[in-house]
């Protein structure tokens, strides 16, 4: 582990990339600078307002088969790189449930057709009636039909976060919160003054916004619950002809139920109609969810490129890597095995080829 | 009758010259990639948006409007907002105005919703909204029922073009009623555009062979798995039910009667 030299490096953005890539330089005995804007105990990071959840099947279903197979990736290095954190606890693999009231059953039938045409028949999914949906979730009464995705996992992901910035202090990590830093090759300009260092890694998300003329914010609100009537141990998606929505399970009776998705950059709180639509479908999932207490609304942006799929930028002293969307966890440990082996210059690195943004994109249509 | 060539066949809405009858939405897509290849395939004559929710230029210090729009923009192209979300004639009113101020454009296609399951317009607050904006100058492209009383009304508070469903937004049921359809087309001598309901192409080429002006359509595209295949296969079904209509189909008879006489010639029986 210590064979590489030390080289020093700067990371900016402390959210889910930016942690997990600190860890890891870390501990190959390296040198790194973790700056964020914002906080670090509540971050503004887009990896601090999501679920948590480790869905490659149905996100696929929202996607391509990419992000499956990179979703592999996540299931299998989730539980180990949790167990060197001594977090296991916060790895929940009880699967996920897709459920759709009785009208809008179509809405079920178009998501086993879509997931079969991505990943080919006899996809790992297993189809569920009434009983067997309360087999597995004995507070759900209400549902007719679903589809159980056993692979599927959540994880505690606020405090997975909090773990990791533990875990970067103790191996000597210097983090800088509410430091706002410009990128450059081999060097960070802060408030107060340019450093220079061997790497920069770019892990900002939106916040890079300016460095990525394709890049862009999709809102997405949420909102966190706590009741003791219900409980939950998997993640729930309710499919809906105009919203898919889900609630994932959270230590101490707590719920996160999101997200919309909406093409704006706004970040100003949540509006009344999405929290109608985000409690109503809570409330249909079960009416035990009607006392449950509102503990707080999160609202953030998640960076996409155009396709929505992740992009690594590599040049000469900076590295980019941006753009995971609404699959943070999910693809987080594909993007950072693709970072590791491009700094290390050996290891695993399946997904180059779709990873690599130095390649010239598709360019945008021209106007007429 | 109809002699009229396809090639100089344009759609005309207020008095604006358009050379596709393909209207495309541009919501529920997997990603805008996916959108920007589907609305090439498309060679759309109008993009429709909706601005209720998606809030351009909302907490962007820069004040060239949010990167989504900025994709719409580029395309090239025209853009014509829409009131979706809104339920009352008022409200309609209000979103119209912002949106004439935001893009800069007259269009608008009318939307108040009167019925929150099924989406479906409400015909009072339509006829309300239509009247005022129609009054301030917009260029009003209403989303209607096949009523045609309404559609009348419409009509005579100045719409220059209407856009009756052909079933509920978003359910892909085709021409509901074609009876009413029917009606619409004989009696109103507007641009009548289907808007909303179609899931296949067949069915939007049904709509322009019964003399339809053009079809706008969204989730049959954004819900497909290939989005870009199935917007170039709606663009074909739009064109050839607009010829098949041009070229004027036939009566349907009751009785077979073949194309090629073979009775009574010779030889017939012994073809190879």
């Amino acid at each position: 582990m210590n064979a590489t030299p030390q080289r020093r490096f700067a990371i900016a953005g402390a959210g889910l990339l930016g942690r997990l890539t600190a860890w890891h330089l870390l501990r190959d005995g390296h040198a790194v600078s973790l700056y964020d804007a914002g906080d670090l105990d509540t971050p503004p990071a887009a990896a601090w307002t999501a679920a948590g959840m480790v869905a490659p099947l149905a996100e696929t279903v929202v996607s391509e088969r990419s992000v499956y197979e990179m979703g592999q990736m996540a299931l299998d290095r989730w539980p180990g790189w949790l167990a060197e954190l001594q977090a296991s606890e916060l790895w929940h693999q009880h699967g996920s449930l897709v459920v759709a009231h009785p009208q809008d059953g179509n809405e079920l039938i178009q998501f086993r057709r879509d997931l079969a045409d991505t990943l080919g028949e006899g996809a790992l999914y297993q189809e569920l009636d009434g009983s067997g949906i309360h087999h597995l979730e004995p507070d759900l009464t209400r549902f007719r039909h679903g589809l159980f995705l056993a692979d599927e996992a959540h994880l505690d992901n606020r405090e997975l976060l909090t773990r990791l910035l533990g875990a970067i202090r103790e191996l000597g990590g210097e983090c800088h919160a509410h430091t706002p830093v410009k990128v450059h090759p081999g060097e960070v300009t802060t408030p107060t003054g340019t450093h220079h260092f061997d790497l920069v890694i770019d892990c900002r998300g939106h916040g890079a916004k300016t460095n990525h003329p394709t890049l862009r914010g999709v809102r997405g609100e949420t909102l966190h619950v706590t009741t003791n009537e219900i409980t939950l141990t998997r993640p729930v998606r309710l499919m809906h002809p105009r919203y898919q929505l889900y609630v994932v399970p959270k230590p101490n009776g707590r719920f996160v139920i999101g997200a919309t998705s909406i093409e704006s950059e706004d970040r100003s709180p949540i509006s009344l109609q999405s929290s109608l639509e985000l409690s109503s479908a809570l409330y249909t999932l079960s009416p035990a969810f009607a006392e449950a207490r509102i503990l707080e609304q999160g609202v953030n942006l998640r960076p996409a490129f155009r396709n929505n799929l992740p992009q690594v930028t590599l040049s000469d002293g900076l590295i980019s890597a941006n753009g995971l969307f609404r699959h943070g966890y999910l693809l987080a440990p594909a993007v950072v095995e693709h970072l590791l082996s491009e700094i290390r210059g050996h290891g695993d690195n399946p997904f180059a080829d779709l990873l690599d943004g130095s390649a010239p994109r598709r360019p945008c249509r021209e106007s007429e | 009758m109809h002699t009229q060539s396809p090639h100089d066949d344009a759609l005309v809405l207020y008095e604006e010259r358009f050379n596709s009858r393909f209207l495309l939405g541009t919501a529920l897509y997997p990603s805008p990639q996916v959108m920007q290849d589907a609305i090439e395939a498309a060679d759309c004559a109008m993009l429709t948006l909706g601005l209720r929710r998606q809030n351009p230029g909302g907490g962007n210090a820069d004040g060239d409007g949010d990167a989504f729009w900025q994709i719409l923009r580029e395309s090239g192209c025209h853009l014509l907002p829409n009131t979706a979300g809104c339920r009352s004639a008022r409200e309609a009113i209000t979103l119209a105005e912002m949106s004439r101020e935001l893009f800069d454009t007259p269009w608008i296609k009318v939307e108040v919703i009167g019925d929150d399951y099924n989406l479906q317009p409400d015909p009072f607050g339509l006829l309300e909204a239509a009247r005022e904006l129609v009054e301030q100058g917009f260029k009003v492209l209403p989303y209607c029922t096949d009523d045609l009383v309404l559609c009348q009304r419409l009509q005579e508070a100045g719409c220059q073009a209407l856009m009756p469903w052909g079933a509920p937004i978003g359910t892909g049921r085709g021409l509901m009623n074609r009876y009413a359809l029917r009606t619409l087309r004989e009696r109103i001598d507007v641009p009548l555009i289907i808007d909303a309901g179609l899931g296949a192409p067949s069915q939007a080429a049904e709509a322009m062979e019964m003399g339809f002006d053009g079809v706008l359509l969204n989730t049959a595209v954004a819900k497909a798995r290939r989005p870009a295949q199935m917007s170039a296969a709606f663009a074909r079904a739009i064109e050839a039910g607009r010829e098949a209509y041009l070229a004027g189909l036939m009566e349907r008879r009751q009785t077979a009667s073949p194309s090629t006489p073979t009775l009574g010639q010779p030889f017939w029986h012994a073809t190879p």
